[in-house]
């Protein structure tokens, strides 16, 4: 299933298009207090888009860009982000995820501490989510052994 | 009825008559290729018009433009699709239809 | 007050489409067919989509799930016809 496509139609507009797929999730991700979305929907639309990839281009031109042991470590730094911005809150004499008090070390109004904590998380829900989705579509299609078409 | 109302309406009754022919011709041509051309081109159209009146309708807003955004990759996005499920049915041997199996 | 009745006219026929094709998804001869048919009421229900955003006066919500759905439903065609090919080269 991960092999080079050789229609030429196909590769083009994949090629166009995933730039832009990328940016609507960020903007998906960066939207989720106002608009639906959040972490776990831009997330799922990254994911989608490395998939594109991979199905029109094989994976030698992906593994350039993002390869499975790129996935790995993704989601690893993923999981750090958030888990790493809920410790440094416990360090700050509050809860677990009590993002208003980062305020003494941003030097900023609680209240826009609480908004750069949350925007923090979703970033970091985003990446993992993402690094998971190209992992279980990657496993499945080659059913363990690698792909053969280098 | 402003020109706008009028304009908007316009389109999305051309938009709902091309949704209508392009069912038409999934539910009645005779072979998997033909139907392809109903549903490949009918509704690509149909979804333009519609998402056209649409955004006329509520005039010079960042919604409107976020409704023609949509439109541009609906229309780059469509006959793709259908390219490629053409193309799979024809790798897989699939026979077009001719018509003189009709006539026996 | 016309717009409102216009659209909501709009969407129920729309609806009523999107049962017609559900007949070429169940009783379509092969599976070609039936991705076909499921690619035609996925663009069907983007526009209905948009017009209950219009009837709830909510549209700037309804923008943004629209386009998402836009999104999976081409890269969901895609996979799937890229998978009907591979499958047939390797018997």
């Amino acid at each position: 299933m991960i092999h080079v496509s050789d229609d030429i139609i196909i590769r083009t507009l994949a090629r166009i298009l995933v730039p832009f797929i990328q940016l609507y999730a960020l903007y998906v991700i960066m939207h989720g207090h106002y608009s639906p979305g959040g972490g776990f929907q831009g997330g799922v639309i990254l994911g989608a888009s490395m998939v594109l990839l991979l199905i029109t281009h094989g994976y030698g031109e992906t593994k350039v860009r993002f390869s499975e042991r790129g996935a790995v470590i993704f989601s690893s730094i993923g999981l750090l982000i958030y888990s790493g911005i809920g410790t440094l809150c416990l360090v700050f004499f509050g809860n677990f995820l009590d993002y208003g008090k980062l305020s003494t070390l941003l030097q900023v109004v609680p209240a826009h501490a609480r908004s750069l904590g949350i925007l923090g998380v979703e970033l970091g829900v985003g990446f993992a989510v993402m690094a998971v989705m190209f992992s279980i579509f990657f496993d499945i299609s080659t059913s363990g052994e690698l792909p053969v078409d280098e | 009825m402003s020109v706008s109302s009028v304009l908007s309406i316009l389109f999305m009754i051309g938009g709902f008559f091309f949704f209508f022919t392009a069912t038409a011709g999934l539910l009645r041509f005779p072979d998997f290729y033909t139907r392809l051309h109903a549903t490949g081109k009918g509704d690509t159209l149909a979804v333009l018009l519609a998402l056209i009146g649409i955004s006329i309708h509520e005039g010079i807003t960042l919604n409107a433009l976020k409704i023609l955004l949509i439109a541009v990759f609906m229309f780059l996005a469509q006959p793709t699709a259908t390219h490629a499920i053409s193309k799979a049915g024809m790798r897989r041997g699939l026979e077009p239809w001719t018509k003189k199996e009709e006539e026996q | 007050m016309v717009m409102t009745t216009f659209f909501l006219g709009i969407g129920v026929g729309l609806c009523i489409l999107v049962f017609f094709v559900l007949y070429r998804v169940v009783f379509g001869p092969g599976i070609f067919n039936r991705v076909a048919a499921i690619s035609a009421i996925g663009t069907k229900t983007l526009v209905i989509l948009l017009i209950i955003g219009y009837l709830y006066d909510r549209i700037d919500m309804f923008v943004d799930i629209s386009m998402v759905y836009a999104l999976l439903n081409f890269i969901g065609t895609l996979a799937v016809a890229k998978y009907l090919e591979m499958e047939g080269e390797r018997k």
